[in-house]
């Protein structure tokens, strides 16, 4: 299921970050990192990926909302399915107001809360990649 | 010019207005005057003044009258009456209509010139205690941010490492260690669980738990609570009693958030009693309450810190074996109790001990 999916995480916090991929290592995924918006959107311009696994309050805010809105706007890129992660529910409530569990940046995207258990995080992953590729698929 | 403090007189008779400007002279003061009410009212709007000297009987409308619409204008000018007939009972209305104080006519220039002073002083203790509270507003949020970011962050970073250690330690770790790592998970969720209902309480939406209110056992509620604090109390060579009713009916609430409050109040409990000490927790159902109180026999509290119990960051002593105290455990309690509809009441006598009191209502879904 997982072999050769190729998965990018945006976060400023190495630490988390280490976490995170150890775990997506373990389940067999590819897993490349960008610590900031900017090497962020380079990579995913470069490199097509099968998910993206967004943080949204990097550097002096919530610069992961800037991530994703450009995202939105770039047709290709929109259909990769996002993953976003945040350090806590209540910062999406009021950043979206009105939709704070599930914020539809993009057409395939869902939002769990920092720190994520590692079955609902490989849960979240493949169901978010398989549901890009049915979309693709009847597209 | 912004320096001088500005007074305003309103007086119908003349030469009380000429002899008070005359008497503020050479003052720190920009003083104005007015003949009537109206004249007054108006020039309180637009000269803004500190303090306003105001005549209690006024051909036009009369002083009272001044005084109200003054209050409505801004609560925080200091009206100060003069009055020709001195009678307690026209002062007294006075003040209860919002003056500050009162003189009597005649009065001689030190005592116009120290009242002055006086109403000078409380005007700016009035913006003080503004300042202060507009500031306090501003740290309690500035503090939900920083513990939203700064505390959280670094704990989930740690949790998601542990998780990802329980993974790829699966094969070498012995059971025993694999034991300590699922503690230590335990733990740390524990404290990232506190420190949003802090957050939640900081920030001032815990009614926010209302929308996931459900009848909710209390029994289960406050063992948990009591399982959760039962090593620390062994340590301490305390007995945790409970007696509680079997047959209460639920609550309408939320568990999660019950059992803190529960955790809060037993550990306070065990915090301030001495080893060997009992601690005692009861609930019985009263007609449409459950009462649950929480009863030490440790330091207790002394009179004076009493009113002061509820409020945020009034650092309680330290326990009877050094713990600390964070100063926010009973207010966080508070309102959790009182986003529940219930109420949290304390009796204590320093050195006898303290108890608790918790009273919720009863869910109404079984009494339609």
């Amino acid at each position: 299921m997982s072999a050769g999916k190729k998965l990018l995480i945006i976060d400023d916090d190495p630490d988390f970050v280490d976490g995170i991929r150890s775990i997506l290592l373990s389940a067999k995924y590819e897993v490349d990192v960008a610590y900031n918006p900017k090497d962020g959107i380079k990579a995913l311009q470069t490199n097509p990926y099968d998910l993206l696994l967004l943080d949204i309050m990097m550097g002096r805010g919530a610069e992961g909302v800037m991530v994703a809105r450009k995202i939105r706007k770039d047709p290709k890129l929109r259909e990769t399915p996002v993953l976003i992660i945040t350090g806590i529910r209540e910062q999406m409530a009021f950043l979206f107001p009105g939709q704070a569990v599930h914020p539809h940046f993009v057409p395939v995207d869902e939002l769990v809360e920092k720190p994520v258990e590692p079955q609902l995080l490989l849960e979240k992953v493949s169901n978010l990649i398989k549901t890009a590729e049915e979309r693709k698929a009847k597209a | 010019m912004d320096d001088l403090f500005k007074i305003l007189i309103i007086d119908d008779e003349e030469v009380v207005l000429d002899s008070c400007t005359m008497i503020l002279e050479g003052g720190n003061y920009d003083v104005a005057t007015a003949s009537n009410g109206e004249l007054g009212v108006e020039l309180a709007q637009d000269f803004q003044p500190g303090l306003i000297f105001v005549d209690l009987k006024m051909p036009g409308i009369s002083g009272f009258e001044v005084i109200e619409r003054i209050n409505a204008i801004d609560p925080s000018i200091v009206v100060i009456v003069i009055t020709g007939y001195a009678t307690v009972s026209s002062a007294v209305d006075a003040m209860k209509r919002g003056a500050y104080d009162f003189l009597p006519k005649p009065f001689t220039p030190d005592e116009f010139r120290l009242i002055t002073q006086r109403g000078v002083e409380k005007r700016t203790l009035v913006l003080e205690t503004q300042a202060l509270r507009r500031e306090k507003e501003a740290l309690r949020e500035q503090f939900a941010a920083i513990v939203s970011h700064e505390l959280r962050s670094p704990l989930g970073a740690i949790q998601q490492n542990l998780f990802a250690l329980t993974i790829d330690l699966a094969e070498k770790l012995t059971d025993d260690q694999k034991n300590r790592l699922d503690r230590m998970k335990v733990r740390i969720d524990d404290l990232l669980k506190i420190i949003s209902t802090w957050l939640r309480a900081i920030s001032g939406d815990i009614s926010q738990i209302r929308d996931s209110f459900k009848p909710t056992d209390l029994n289960t509620v406050i063992l948990k609570a009591v399982e959760s604090l039962q090593i620390q109390a062994t340590r301490k060579d305390i007995e945790i009693i409970t007696n509680i009713i079997e047959s209460m009916n639920p609550v309408n609430g939320d568990e999660v958030t019950l059992t803190e409050a529960m955790v809060n109040l037993i550990g306070n409990a065990v915090k301030y009693s001495r080893g060997g000490s009992k601690v005692e927790v009861q609930a019985q159902q009263e007609g449409d309450k459950i009462v649950i109180s929480v009863i030490d026999s440790g330091v207790g509290i002394a009179r004076e810190d009493l009113p002061y119990l509820f409020d945020s960051f009034t650092i309680g002593k330290t326990g009877t074996a050094g713990e600390r105290s964070s100063g926010i455990g009973l207010s966080v309690t508070k309102r959790i109790i009182e986003a529940h509809d219930g109420i949290l009441t304390v009796e204590s006598e320093p050195g006898k001990g303290s108890i608790f009191r918790i009273t919720l209502p009863v869910t109404q879904a079984d009494l339609i």
